[in-house]
């Protein structure tokens, strides 16, 4: 009997470029997620956007390539249809997309004890390019009411305003980027074999 | 980007003038705002902005796009009147806060801008629609690919939160019962979440699969044709993107020589 | 459109990489006319029949196969070169693009990645819209149809292209038994050879030239729906209505039961 191995045509190697035709219909997908995660947590009234999960999801499925394009995607297609600000931090969603590709890679995303330790990197990566953003923009606020009166509170003290706009956005992101590590974490497990192995492409 | 089941009705010039064009004065305008660096010129550039945002004579969806950063203005004029570093001279006071017209005037620059980019992007979103941007983009050769993933994320949206009120009127149906503690919120987002994660990605395989088999990468695809005919496209951008990049030499210059 | 048409399936067996279960296991078959129904309990690995048929499992999917599928002779994979294959997917919402503004431009979609002009393409859609009684919807977005139309236009994507051979993955399922009857009658008319999964028996065993059984990714019998219904005596297969009826009636044509309406009302003619 002989044996037809036929590799997925759309295996292409981690960091590349070339968009796979399962890529294509992901991200979109992931971006609706994203937009559902939103909405679920201002409908629940959670501390936290959760507008990040559909990013995570895409990365975990589908490398770096797609986690960051879904995130540049989102933040594009929400500012030219609701905040128009929104489309700068598209850097920040690309950035996550990146970390999280990268994390899960090296496992972090295996065991549920390394997750933290992804989630604070991560929340570090976003702070890091949120900052300059906020800065330029909203002059180091965030508009989330507790993270401003962080702010407020420091700048009042003289505290520098990149450090304080900095601690802003770290506290906060450290919250959400926590529950949207985990609440990844969890679905990724669930996530059906046939799904997993469709959008990752691998060859055995 | 307006949905297409919207009836367009747009005056003849706003029509002509193409997609691209349209996301490059929103550029303009951005840069444009940036490049003013005191709060007259600042004004100067936001009042033509917002001219060109009236003109889509749609004031209401206006109104709904500034409201959204609207409340954080506001905080910023009063956090930066109070605390900015560069505060020296008193305004006003209320009660015991003394408001400073260094910081206020910081705040009020920064919302300038803000709201530049608000109304020249409301120009775009009120004078285009999905398909018509999905078509123009394709023919002026992005790849079927490139278009799909930028552009299908519109249609999903609006499926994904039809299939979130079903849940959640599931969720109702059943009478869960609204938690309080935190993480018992949390813990009663994932059974939700999750078939909603599940269903959404397995359409995206199946879909994968159904544009794979209809050919889309086919080699001899061609764009759909245009329906609407643009008034001298290339030009516009050119002329668009050399006034971008004048606006970035002063810029420039204006850091260097300061 | 070719009129000849064989298929010939020789000890065929398909895994899906990350599973251990084979969907697949040792099929040989030999087509007989161009209308073959597929019958079979869940996991029967019907669907992946259809997928390997279409060039999904292998390519899209991650997949070994061995074993040989030939088409008129020529090998499965030189045969789709040269031909047109359309499958219709068991979920309709999927089958469609996702960025079409109306039922018009979604139907048009698989023409235009062919290159065709607007006239050809004009022709053809409103060919395809006649034949499923969409023509009044081609202005409606694909987003606002109900799932019976959802699933008509589907099919008419499929159909759009004039395709070699037709696969059919549970095409009536979202169907009212109204919008059911007008789709296989309209099968009937159809000149292009097809293979259908199906769970209407009676449907099938009128329609379709020959009827395969599979159960767990094996072949249980492929022969006419006369044969099939005569011989096969599962309990997880199901049977025609009117083999039922005529088995409670004890109403028998050339010493089997009848497994379609015209055999049903053949035998109790001839009882009289």
């Amino acid at each position: 009997m002989d044996s037809k191995e036929i590799s997925s045509k759309n295996k292409a190697s981690f960091w590349s470029f070339k968009l796979s035709a399962h890529a294509m219909t992901l991200i979109p997908a992931a971006v609706g997620i994203n937009y559902v995660a939103k909405a679920f947590a201002e409908g629940l009234k959670l501390p936290v956007w959760l507008g990040s999960l559909g990013t995570f999801l895409a990365s975990m499925l589908a490398g770096p390539v797609a986690g960051a394009i879904s995130g540049f995607i989102n933040n594009v297609i929400y500012g030219l249809t609701l905040s128009p600000v929104s489309t700068v931090y598209a850097l920040t969603s690309i950035g996550i997309g990146l970390a999280v590709a990268w994390l899960n890679q090296r496992g972090f995303f295996k065991r549920p004890v390394t997750v933290l330790p992804a989630a604070i990197l991560i929340a570090l990566v976003s702070a890091l390019i949120s900052t300059p953003l906020n800065v330029i923009f909203w002059s180091g606020q965030t508009g989330i009411a507790w993270g401003d009166a962080l702010f407020a509170s420091l700048v009042a003290k003289h505290v520098n305003i990149w450090i304080a706009s900095f601690l802003d956005e770290f506290v906060l992101d450290l919250l959400d980027k926590t529950v949207v590590a985990y609440l990844a974490f969890l679905i990724y497990k669930q996530l059906p074999k046939r799904l997993v192995y469709f959008f990752k492409g691998t060859e055995e | 980007m307006r949905n297409n089941a919207e009836d367009l009705a747009l005056p003849a010039w706003q029509a002509a003038i193409d997609p691209i064009s349209k996301l490059l004065l929103i550029l303009l305008f951005t840069l444009a705002a940036f490049t003013a660096g005191n709060l007259p010129s600042a004004i100067i550039v936001l009042a033509a902005s917002f001219i060109l945002a009236l003109l889509t004579k749609n004031l209401h969806a206006l109104w709904g796009m500034c409201a959204f950063s609207l409340f954080l203005i506001l905080t910023m004029l009063l956090i930066q009147g109070l605390f900015w570093p560069g505060n020296h001279t008193a305004a006003f006071s209320v009660a015991s806060l003394t408001f400073c017209q260094e910081g206020l005037d910081h705040a009020a620059l920064l919302a300038c801008r803000i709201l530049t980019i608000i109304f020249s992007s409301s120009f775009f979103i009120q004078t285009t629609t999905i398909s018509e941007n999905a078509r123009y983009l394709e023919n002026s050769g992005l790849s079927y690919q490139q278009v799909y993933v930028l552009m299908s994320v519109c249609y999903i949206l609006p499926q994904m939160q039809e299939n979130l009120r079903k849940i959640q009127l599931a969720q109702k149906a059943r009478g869960i019962a609204p938690a309080k503690s935190l993480l018992s919120r949390i813990k009663n987002l994932f059974p939700v979440l999750l078939p909603l994660i599940v269903k959404s990605f397995q359409q995206a395989m199946n879909r994968s699969i159904a544009l794979q088999l209809r050919g889309y990468a086919n080699p001899k695809r061609r764009a759909a044709s245009l329906k609407q005919e643009y008034w001298k496209d290339k030009f516009c951008h050119r002329l668009l993107i050399a006034n971008c990049l004048v606006l970035l030499g002063v810029k420039a210059c204006l850091i260097i020589f300061n | 459109m070719s009129n000849n048409f064989q298929l010939t399936i020789s000890q065929l067996s398909l895994r899906y990489l990350g599973f251990e279960n084979l969907a697949l296991e040792n099929i040989s078959a030999q087509s007989r006319g161009k209308r073959i129904g597929i019958i079979g309990p869940s996991h029967a690995g019907k669907s992946s029949l259809l997928a390997l048929l279409a060039g999904i499992a292998g390519k899209m999917i991650p997949a070994k196969f061995s074993g040989s599928v030939r088409i008129n002779g020529e090998e499965l994979e030189a045969w789709r070169s040269q031909h047109e294959i359309a499958l219709l997917l068991q979920d309709p919402a999927s089958q469609l693009s996702g960025l079409a503004d109306t039922v018009y431009d979604e139907l048009a979609f698989s023409l235009l990645n062919q290159g065709k002009s607007d006239e050809e393409i004009e022709s053809a859609v409103k060919r395809a819209a006649d034949q499923l009684d969409l023509t009044n919807l081609l202005d409606q977005s694909p987003n606002q149809l109900s799932g019976g139309q959802t699933q008509r236009v589907a099919i008419a994507t499929a159909l759009v292209t004039e395709p070699d051979l037709l696969l059919l993955d549970d095409p009536t399922s979202q169907m009212d038994p109204l919008g059911r009857q007008h789709f296989f009658s309209w099968l009937e008319k159809l000149s292009c050879p097809f293979l259908l999964i199906s769970n209407e028996l009676d449907d099938l065993a009128d329609l379709c030239d020959q009827i395969w059984v599979l159960k767990d990714g094996r072949l249980l019998m492929a022969d006419s729906p006369q044969e099939i219904f005569r011989q096969l005596d599962d309990p997880a297969i199901d049977k025609p209505v009117a083999w039922k009826m005529a088995k409670k009636l004890k109403l028998k044509l050339d010493g089997r039961y009848p497994v379609n309406a015209h055999e049903l009302k053949e035998a109790a003619e001839n009882a009289n």
